[in-house]
């Protein structure tokens, strides 16, 4: 049992869904760090990162890797068109958080209906898949397929440099301090609506580039989005609402948690354990388990 | 892509209509509801595509035979948003409101259960088709008809002598919770003790799991001479890469849904060749001569394969309704009477009803050799040995 | 408006409806039902979440628990009985949850009722799993009829509920929590216990709707009636229909109801793309939903 636990098999496996799952909390924390919006569309931008991935690949026969960034700015408009349609004339009337979620959350119920369905009326809802770096690499017992290990370098990549970009530019200061308190940021002289644009587009564009990696070893269809909803929710409730690190952190315990609690019990308890084990955290640390106890 | 096949639609349409007679007879209105949206939107468009083909090369052929007459086809069709109660609701709509003359079903068990209720109230005929459930036993013979021969209490036990005859002594299953693999786990269990194959694990999974690196490891280190994983189509993808990826070497690997998706060899490719499955129609058997047409028709017209079970049966329940509405016309009664002692040719061979249940078709399993989906088992219907 | 006239004018609404579906035949008989299923679930949703301000987005659990006992039960127990008790077990595991649950606020609490209606679903399939019951067939069900009776019933109850809870020190109470929890309890509102006990109440009637709609299939999984579009839909029509009196709930799930008809009559294949874009321009236009809408003063 110890050799198994103590495997780099599985610690391969919880290290890509962790990075995955921490990636998709990002995209997520920024939107509502910054805007308090409520984004349940966010599994949606998932599927859609997944869809252009798919087509990409199957129009063009090159590698989706190669269309990362094209793909993020795919996610990135969207996010843009949504600020400017949707929300840039409520956020500007100044109300306080509360009305703020709820309202975001109808509208985004919305966005995500309509995203689905236009997709599905598009596409059709037959899953799609595609066969791209399928070869198993092996070291010692450690067994990895080449999109595995793509996935998982791009989101360590991709996450490590928005940490850095968060911590050491300018703007990142100020995404920070507006998820810290908003009004004081308005104060001292932060650009608003400049901070929310690049927030949501960049929240949006990550999004985009998760799915695109997921497609490689996923079923990609129009209804895929809900299970990475949910994903994203706990990933950033666990570490804290709008903290960037304690999400990032929270997303790789989840993997930790996915892989680990299913070999020590069973593969059956999956999803009690894991939906248990959120339910304890909040109910314990009711500001999230990794949160730095700010009141909310 | 899409562009060439809505040109292709436009092109149809109006040749269809310039090649339509000045006294054209009233369309015939058939009406069906499909999981568009929700749980099971993902597994509905093979069953909803056979729909549109049968329609498609029905109407090209001058229209549907009704006692005589050529009618052409039109679908009225609504989303059940994969509720089984919406559906039903919606079939009443259908009836009573929309007055179709013939009624599709609609996908999946718990569709086809609640639907039953409808066509008996309203004594409407409906042949049905992708429900496989031992439940399906339960309903009121006489409105509705199951041509499928996968079910689970049929599936076991031949399951069990197909892993014996292999030689295989030894087994590893693993087993979604979700009703169909659970069904299928019970039958299957009593059979393989039945048959002296000894079982050596035996894992449940819920069906939101998103890695499977344990449980394959698990099997792995079980080392059975087969490995049976009981799947549903998005967990069948999971457990192939990850078993790929960690190398799961058994004598034969069993799946139960999931392998007949077309995305499913898309993904793969050779890595899922001599993967077993769940299926009893193939268009590699020359004794069914509608079988390859169809198949070629079906990759002209979605740029992708069939799936094994549900376009298979779909179209095959479209077949029987074809042929018993040119033998009895639109009349409930003597369509009834038609489709319960009539014998069909189908895709999938002779067709006949004993009850609710298709009493020809025998239950059977299809292995993906190279390119083509062979059928191995039984040997009655065998297309290549089992690999 | 006096309590008595309220009852009246509700009540008659109700045997409105009723008769109303028995009129337009089958189809209309089940819309009717859904419409009086979403007041119930509605109404009962508001009557915690509208007053405290505790948006619980885990109401599925009610609902999922009520139609789980009634699929258990149906051979056992006669079916007026069962009912109740789906009513009861669902307020039994709320009062169970509450304390823990409802220490929690804001977004954090609305995630938390999501993950644990997620968490009781996967118990249920679970023990389902170790019964070996993934299924059930409930044939012989009471007719549409029937089942629109008791629903209506369940309508007028939770909004006479909602209504008078409304007007009473219990529903000051809870909307002095919601203005501003600490100066609640300076002012002397038990604010714990009114918190459990309105959120226990606001599950019985979800609990026993989801029972009598268990019958409306005749096959039940645990995955359909526990699934989340239920909560969704719940907080989706209150925010629509304003949750500060018993008039909001109605007309959110009115609203919706007929919006969805409509549109599935217009266009069958375009319907849900419709609705989602409805219901994006509805909260563009109408920001403080439709109680707000008919409330503003005109200029």
């Amino acid at each position: 049992m110890l050799d198994i636990i103590l495997s780099p098999q599985l610690f391969f496996a919880a290290a890509v869904l962790g990075s995955l799952y921490a990636l998709i909390g990002l995209g997520l924390n920024l939107v509502y760090g910054t805007m308090r919006l409520l984004n349940i569309a966010h599994g949606d931008i998932v599927m859609l990162g997944a869809f252009s991935a798919f087509w990409w690949f199957t129009l063009t026969g090159f590698s989706p890797l190669l269309a990362l960034p094209l793909i993020a700015a795919l996610g990135a408009l969207i996010g843009l068109g949504l600020y400017i349609l949707l929300f840039r004339r409520q956020l500007a009337q100044g109300l306080d958080p509360v009305a703020i979620e709820a309202r975001s959350l109808l509208l985004f119920f919305g966005v995500s209906v309509v995203i689905q369905n236009v997709t599905a009326l598009l596409f059709t809802a037959t899953p799609r898949a595609y066969r791209h770096l399928d070869e198993v690499f092996r070291i010692g017992d450690l067994a990895m397929t080449g999109n595995r290990i793509a996935a998982l370098a791009c989101s360590v990549v991709l996450l490590t440099a928005m940490l850095v970009f968060l911590k050491k530019t300018l703007f990142g200061v100020e995404v920070r301090a507006l998820i810290q308190h908003r009004e004081a940021a308005r104060i001292v002289g932060i650009n608003v609506e400049k901070v929310q644009i690049v927030a949501i587009s960049m929240g949006f564009g990550v999004t985009a580039i998760a799915g695109a990696l997921l497609s490689m070893t996923e079923l990609t269809t129009p209804f895929m989005g809900f299970r990475f909803t949910i994903a994203s929710f706990v990933v950033i409730i666990l570490g804290g609402l709008g903290n960037i690190k304690g999400g990032i952190m929270a997303g790789f315990l989840l993997g930790l948690l996915e892989i680990y609690a299913v070999t020590i019990f069973s593969a059956e308890a999956r999803s009690i354990l894991i939906y248990g084990c959120f339910v304890l955290a909040i109910v314990l640390r009711p500001q999230g388990l990794l949160g730095i106890g700010k009141k909310v | 892509m899409i562009r060439r096949q809505l040109f292709g639609i436009a092109l149809g349409t109006a040749l269809a209509t310039l090649a339509m007679p000045v006294w054209a007879e009233d369309p015939v209105k058939i009406g069906y509801t499909m999981a568009r949206t929700g749980l099971f939107a993902e597994a509905a468009p093979s069953q909803e595509n056979a729909y549109a083909l049968w329609q498609e090369q029905v109407n090209a052929a001058g229209g549907l035979d009704v006692n005589g007459v050529k009618r052409m086809i039109e679908f009225v069709s609504y989303d059940d948003e994969s509720d089984p109660a919406k559906s039903a609701q919606l079939y009443e709509r259908l009836i009573t409101s929309d007055k179709v003359d013939l009624l599709l079903a609609p996908w999946g068990t718990p569709h086809h259960l609640n639907v039953a209720g409808v066509a008996e109230r309203y004594g409407f005929p409906i042949v049905g088709n992708t429900a496989a459930s031992v439940a399906i036993r339960e309903v009121q013979p006489g409105n509705i008809w199951f041509p499928t021969s996968a079910i689970p209490d049929k599936i076991g036990p031949e399951l069990a002598a197909m892993l014996a005859e292999a030689g295989v002594g030894s087994v590893s299953i693993i087993a979604n919770v979700l009703p169909f693999s659970q069904e299928n786990l019970a039958f299957l269990t009593a059979a393989l003790k039945a048959a002296n194959i000894e079982i050596k694990m035996s894992e449940n999974y819920p069906p939101d799991i998103s890695d499977m690196t344990p449980l394959i490891t698990q099997m792995k280190s079980a080392g059975a001479d087969a490995v049976l994983a009981l799947t549903y189509p998005a967990d069948a993808f999971l457990y192939m890469g990850q078993a790929r990826e960690l190398g799961l070497k058994a004598d034969l690997q069993f799946m139960l849904i999931g392998p007949t998706i077309d995305a499913f060899n898309k993904a793969f490719g050779p890595a899922a060749d001599g993967v077993v499955t769940l299926a009893h129609w193939s268009p590699a058997q020359s004794d069914w001569p509608r079988a390859k047409p169809f198949f070629d028709a079906y990759v002209a017209k979605f740029n992708q394969e069939p799936d094994y079970l549900d376009s298979a049966l779909a179209y095959m329940s479209a077949e029987i309704l074809t042929q018993a509405v040119a033998k009895a016309g639109l009349n409930k009664d003597a369509l009834r009477q038609a489709i319960a002692s009539g014998s069909f040719d189908t895709i999938n061979g002779e067709v006949r009803f004993e009850g609710v249940q298709n009493s020809v078709t025998p239950t059977a399993f299809v292995q993906r050799q190279g390119d083509v989906t062979e059928l191995v088992w039984p040997k009655s219907i065998a297309t290549a040995p089992l690999q | 408006m006096k309590t008595a006239t309220v009852i009246i004018a509700i009540s008659a609404a109700a045997s409105a409806l009723y008769f109303l579906g028995l009129w337009a035949g089958p189809y209309w008989q089940i819309v009717v039902l859904n419409l009086a299923m979403w007041i119930a679930l509605t109404q009962s949703w508001s009557l915690f979440s509208g007053l405290t301000g505790y948006i619980s987005l885990g109401h599925a659990v009610a609902y999922g628990l009520g139609a789980y006992v009634m699929a258990s039960l149906f051979r056992e127990w006669p079916i007026w009985l069962i009912i109740p008790a789906g009513g009861v077990v669902a307020g039994l595991f709320a009062l169970i949850v509450a304390l823990p649950v409802l220490r929690v606020r804001g977004p954090y609490f609305v995630i938390l009722t999501f993950g644990l209606a997620e968490l009781v679903k996967f118990v249920l399939l679970a023990v389902d799993t170790a019964l070996g019951q993934s299924s059930r067939l409930l044939f012989g069900a009471p007719n549409t009829q029937t089942l629109l009776l008791w629903m209506l019933a369940l309508a007028v109850a939770a909004t006479l509920l909602r209504h008078q809870i409304g007007l009473s020190r219990f529903g000051r109470g809870l909307i002095a929590i919601r203005e501003d929890e600490t100066a609640a309890e300076t002012i002397g509102v038990p604010i714990t216990r009114y918190k459990v006990a309105a959120f226990a109440l606001s599950t019985v009637i979800p609990g026993m709707v989801g029972a009598i709609m268990a019958l409306r299939s005749t096959y039940f999984e645990v995955l359909q009636v526990f699934s989340p579009t239920i909560s969704f839909t719940i907080v989706t029509m209150v925010i629509i229909g304003g949750s500060g009196d018993a008039r909001g709930p109605v007309m959110g799930a009115l609203f919706l109801v007929a919006l969805a008809e409509i549109l599935r009559g217009l266009s069958p294949k375009f319907y849900l793309i419709f609705l989602g874009l409805s219901l994006v321009l509805f909260v563009i236009f109408s920001p403080n939903g439709l109680t707000g809408l008919l409330e503003r003063k005109p200029r």
